[in-house]
């Protein structure tokens, strides 16, 4: 699915990945590990298209397309997503109207409005009261309508589903939530959005037991929904583990991916720490 | 036609001189024009010489030095144009003679004549804007345009009138003063509360939007009133990517042709009534359409040079109908390829569409694979369909369209006459060639012999791609956009069907009863230069009308070729018609006009801002046109008495050549609320701080300033609070976004005069800039004499955050997309004080603007 070879990244001069080489197959779970400045977030952003970075690499595709050249937007189009360890806030823009508009970029027509002509062909044969009337509620029978109303439904049961309150829907995006709110909103939005590659940054700091679970639980739910996606944890601590088996772990220090392994590898490094690979 | 400042003509009273026009000679506001200017309107004596002092204060005043550059105005070079109203010239006799020699030499009908001579048509009036104004009526509101409210109201006016805003104010308010026209005056009673906003729904007439308009609203004690400041009457056709619609049945979504060629997605419909006079211009080339529009609606128009000359230039500019005479050239576009890029958009508009019905394809290709549904029902399976988009295979859609149908959705049928043997040879053949499958013949019936395809694929595309029936037959839109000679082979095929050569006359014909049919054909032949004209005769029922296009004989060689037959051209100088690469040109024949009240439709285009309705070009009415630098200079003047409330929403989008210079202002008296909502998207430089003086104790006043500057445009807005009165309160919250090196000023004045105890105020203002070339300023000024006061400043420039952006584009939004949706967010708190139809336009208007502004 996503494949990586030599990949080297800097940002003003400065190298940050020095060749990395990542693998990861249809419906893994892969577990990114790492100190911090070992260059984990470069790489989640990098792969998601981040601009402010330069980038070589020998090889650098997902479902066999290079990336290398492709906005952000297209490679979400694509299918990969991104949850962000400090998602921004968009003032005066909706979660709904958000979700909404992303869900149309990378879904396309679920939940578009049809244009009108195919409206007025399909109702010609009424009269132009009943038309009028229709275009002003809205026909419960057109499709827009009821996609979008399914649309804002399916979201609803993910907010709930993750215990956020009903009007979180009509919240800015991402302002004034609290920080579990914010790590709770990208799981919103990976479900709603149904990706194929799920990287997810940090998703379990700041969040408390409970949060963890809660997060945890989703990205289960998410995965047993949509078979086939692959997923990425970037993480400092084995904790999230406990919830979510992993297929291959890896260790990341300077830059370079140092060792792969399974599970294992991960209790080692509970234990020990990054020491062993680290030279300073 | 140059310089125009266009005076509305809504002077009904002892005005209407032959065409060469008194003023036309002089440019520039003198003593005379202003003295002649009251005088036709009639005005009382007191109008006319607050005029006249007007005048000399504005030619005493200095140009204002503190804000925008405003030293390319030049007063002297303006040119006040007013147009008389031009006398019913319609009667078959008082065409000119070389045109109606013209009209028999292509063999118009009889009935058409007698149409022409005199037009009659039919207008519904609508009662609910009766019903309105009754009601309010009734209730003692009064909304008019100001010079019958100064006609009947002439001492209620004088009490109000510039004592908001006196001409010594400011040199463009003396301007106004000495040389207003047009505007609202509008007085709401005691205790009335008008709870629909005015002009949104009804509007007096449309002489508002001239250049000098003075808006007069006085608002009794305890009243409410919202006023918003701001065409085509229904039946009119309009071109869009599947065919006419009529206009009042377009709506958000569809494609219709502009001026450019090309078709680009309606964003926004309007319908309103209308009390005013209405324009019906009939044009050479298209008997059958009469365009129908309000005075100040702007048509693409090419002057005629010389009366009764065909034209040697053909420059087409925009014109207010009222300004249209006859022999002048209305254009029609010649339909553009698309390129690349709108290419792609509409692929992807392809999978948005989600009834059954439609069609298969979208643009044109050399070869297309289809799926087409095979089977009924929950059976219903999918097939493919590959079919090389030839030439010949072109002739054979000509055919199908001009002889065939589908039966039951199985049979392709085509009819032919037994004289036809050879197209229905041709027909076998092709059908063999693109479906596999020999058709058969079936016996010859009443000198008929059909042929029919036992095909379930070719049927249902056939059905779904051009229609199987006189209503729904026609030629899509991807077939425009194919090469020369395929077109070539379409028109062939429909001509050899339907069409005929009248040997002796030297004439082409073709004949149809189906007119999207006729109308497609017109537009594949100016696409390959060939000049028609359509006509249409009524037959007796059940006979349905019969179109005949007739090809201009100037083309006469050139479509002999295509369709195989020689012939000759005929005289160029015979024909009026003109056609270059990106329009033809169609001579108007007459124009009549009446007086009605009628509704009257408009919407707003993408991008191009124009459609064609009735065969010919026009531009959407809400934003203006002009060919030169223009000034706009009105005067919004506005009492709100003890305990009333009153809202003003503007939402401007003059073009970029426009001086807007605006003065607005509100007195509040005691528990008073004064909301202004203004929005400033176009013009070239705007001036504009709508203010509130708050006189009375407890009076409370709002501003909500919204601008966006693009190239070379600069916005100079904000707004005025003067607290004169204990207890008052005020607010101004301004958002302005510049970019493509626009440039954006707030520029805010609070007042507190000394006695004014508890005064609150709160400023708030944005700004958002989204590149390097664009700029925005700051200019808060505090006069505050009084200490128990609480006032609080509040201001932050921001950029279009790198963060953000690649935030909203990892989930897929496009860098338009995604600054647009920025954009939407930051001028939110202001969106969500408009009326829902203000505020879906206001999005899209910035949308559009925010095109092309990155990447």
């Amino acid at each position: 699915m996503l494949s990586i070879s030599d990949l080297a990244v800097s940002i003003e001069g400065k190298e940050i990945l020095k060749g990395v080489d990542l693998k990861i197959g249809k419906g893994e779970v892969h577990v990114l590990m790492g100190p911090n400045g070992s260059g984990k977030s470069t790489l989640a952003q990098v792969v998601a298209g981040a601009p402010q970075f330069k980038v070589q690499s020998s090889k650098f595709k997902f479902e066999n397309k290079d990336l290398t050249k492709l906005t952000p937007d297209k490679r979400a189009k694509l299918g990969i997503f991104l949850g962000f360890q400090n998602p921004v806030e968009i003032s005066g823009v909706s979660v709904f109207n958000f979700l909404r508009r992303a869900k149309q970029s990378v879904a396309g027509p679920v939940i578009s409005i049809p244009p009108a002509s195919a409206r007025s062909r399909r109702s010609s044969k009424l009269d132009k009261k009943s038309i009028g009337l229709l275009r002003a509620v809205g026909s419960p029978s057109s499709d827009a309508t009821r996609n979008l109303s399914m649309f804002r439904q399916e979201l609803l049961e993910y907010a709930s589903f993750l215990k956020l309150g009903e009007d979180f829907l009509r919240r800015a995006v991402n302002e004034g939530f609290s920080g579990g709110e914010k790590k709770r909103n990208e799981i919103l939005q990976m479900m709603a959005l149904s990706p194929k590659l799920v990287i997810l940054d940090e998703i379990d700091s700041g969040l408390d037991v409970d949060g963890l679970k809660l997060v945890a639980k989703a990205i289960k739910q998410f995965r047993l929904n949509d078979t086939g996606s692959s997923l990425i944890l970037i993480t400092h601590y084995a904790r999230i583990l406990k919830y979510i088996k992993p297929d291959f772990v890896h260790v990341m220090v300077e830059g370079k991916i140092v060792k792969s392994g399974k599970m294992n590898l991960a209790k080692e490094i509970e234990e020990k720490g990054y020491r062993l690979w680290q030279t300073v | 036609m140059a310089n125009g400042i266009v005076i509305p003509n809504d002077y009904k009273y002892g005005f209407s001189k032959p065409e060469n026009y008194v003023f036309k000679a002089k440019k520039g506001l003198s003593k005379d024009l202003v003295e002649q200017i009251s005088e036709m309107k009639n005005e009382p004596e007191w109008m006319r010489e607050q005029r006249l002092r007007a005048l000399e204060i504005f030619l005493a005043k200095k140009m204002p030095k503190w804000g925008a550059d405003l030293s390319n105005i030049d007063f002297d070079d303006i040119f006040y144009y007013i147009k008389p109203i031009d006398s019913q010239k319609n009667s078959w006799n008082d065409l000119p003679k070389e045109i109606k020699e013209t009209y028999d030499a292509i063999g118009i009908p009889e009935a058409e004549r007698k149409l022409l001579a005199g037009v009659t048509a039919q207008y519904e009036s609508e009662s609910d804007y009766h019903t309105f104004k009754k009601k309010w009526e009734d209730r003692g509101v009064i909304f008019c345009d100001m010079d019958t409210g100064l006609r009947e109201h002439g001492d209620f006016v004088r009490e109000y009138f510039g004592k908001a805003i006196p001409p010594a104010d400011n040199k463009f308010a003396a301007l106004n003063s000495a040389a207003w026209s047009g505007g609202s005056f509008i007085y709401v009673p005691k205790g009335v509360s008008v709870d629909i906003p005015l002009q949104a729904y009804f509007r007096i007439n449309a002489a508002n939007m001239g250049q000098f308009e003075r808006t007069l609203i006085i608002v009794d004690e305890g009243a409410y009133v919202h006023y918003v400041e701001g065409c085509f009457i229904a039946g009119a056709r309009v071109r869009t990517d599947v065919g006419e619609k009529q206009i009042e049945d377009i709506a958000v979504g569809d494609k219709v042709l502009t001026h450019k060629g090309r078709y680009r997605s309606v964003y926004r419909t309007m319908k309103r009534p209308y009390k005013g006079k209405v324009f019906s211009i009939k044009y050479w080339g298209d008997s059958k359409s009469t365009l129908q529009v309000t005075e100040e609606h702007p048509l693409l128009v090419c002057r005629r040079e010389v009366k009764e000359y065909r034209n040697i230039n053909f420059t087409p500019e925009w014109l207010r109908a009222d300004q249209v005479e006859e022999g002048d050239y209305l254009v029609y576009p010649i339909h553009k390829k698309e390129t690349e890029k709108e290419i792609i958009e509409k692929e992807t508009v392809k999978t948005v569409l989600l009834r059954d019905e439609k069609p298969f394809i979208y643009n044109y290709k050399p070869s297309v694979s289809l799926q087409i549904p095979f089977g009924n029902g929950i059976h219903v399976t999918q097939r493919s369909l590959d079919i090389s988009l030839d030439s010949d295979f072109y002739r054979l859609v000509g055919y199908y369209l001009a002889e065939g149908h589908v039966d039951n959705d199985h049979y392709l049928t085509f009819t032919f006459n037994i004289k036809e043997k050879n197209l229905l040879n041709d027909v076998k053949v092709l059908l063999i060639r693109y479906f596999g499958k020999e058709a058969l013949e079936g016996k010859v019936r009443n000198s008929g012999q059909t042929l029919t395809l036992c095909s379930t694929l070719a049927a249902r595309f056939f059905r779904r791609e051009f229609g199987s029936t006189n209503r729904t037959k026609h030629i899509p839109g991807w077939m425009l956009e194919s090469p020369k000679p395929h077109l070539k082979e379409l028109i062939k095929g429909l001509w050899l069907g339907d069409g005929s050569y009248d040997v002796k006359a030297n004439m082409f014909r073709y004949n149809s009863v189906t007119r999207p049919l006729v109308y497609g054909f017109r537009d594949t032949l100016l696409k390959l230069g060939v000049v028609v004209s359509i006509n249409s005769q009524k037959r007796l029922p059940p006979k349905k009308i019969m179109y005949t296009v007739i090809i201009s004989r100037t083309s006469n060689t050139l479509f002999g070729q295509i369709v195989g037959k020689s012939a000759t051209d005929g005289r160029k100088e015979g024909s009026p018609f003109y056609i270059d690469e990106n329009y033809v040109y169609l001579p108007i024949k007459s124009i009549k006009v009446e007086d009605l009240n009628t509704d009257v439709y408009n919407f707003s285009v993408e991008e191009d801002e124009s459609y064609v309705a009735e065969g010919v070009v026009s531009h959407n009415c809400t934003a203006p046109v002009y060919t030169t630098d223009s000034l706009h200079a009105a005067v919004v003047e506005i009492f709100v008495k003890r305990g009333a409330r009153c809202r003003y929403t503007t939402i401007q989008n003059w073009s970029n050549n426009v001086y807007n210079l605006v003065t607005k202002r509100a007195f509040v008296d005691e528990d008073g609320t004064m909301e202004w909502v203004d929005g400033n998207l176009g013009s070239k430089i705007t001036m504009k701080y709508p203010s509130c003086y708050l006189r009375g104790k407890g009076a409370r006043g709002e501003i909500l300033s919204l601008a966006l500057a693009g190239d070379g445009q600069i916005q100079d807005a904000g707004g005025k609070l003067v607290f004169l009165a204990s207890d008052t309160s005020g607010e101004i919250i301004s958002k302005s976004i510049s970019h493509k090196g626009g440039r954006t000023s707030y520029r805010g004045l609070v007042k507190v005069i000394k006695g004014a105890q508890r005064v609150k105020c709160n400023v708030r203002c944005d700004a958002l800039i989204l590149d390097d070339k664009s700029r925005s300023d700051t200019y808060p000024t505090m006069k505050v004499d009084e200490d128990n006061v609480r006032m609080s400043h509040e201001a932050s420039v921001s950029k279009i955050d790198a963060d953000k952006l690649f935030y909203l584009m990892s989930r897929g939004l496009s860098e338009v997309e995604a600054t647009s949706l920025i954009v939407n967010g930051f001028i939110e708190p202001i969106v969500k004080e408009l009326p829902l139809e203000y505020a879906v336009e206001l999005n899209r208007l910035i949308q559009l603007n925010m095109e092309g502004a990155v990447g």
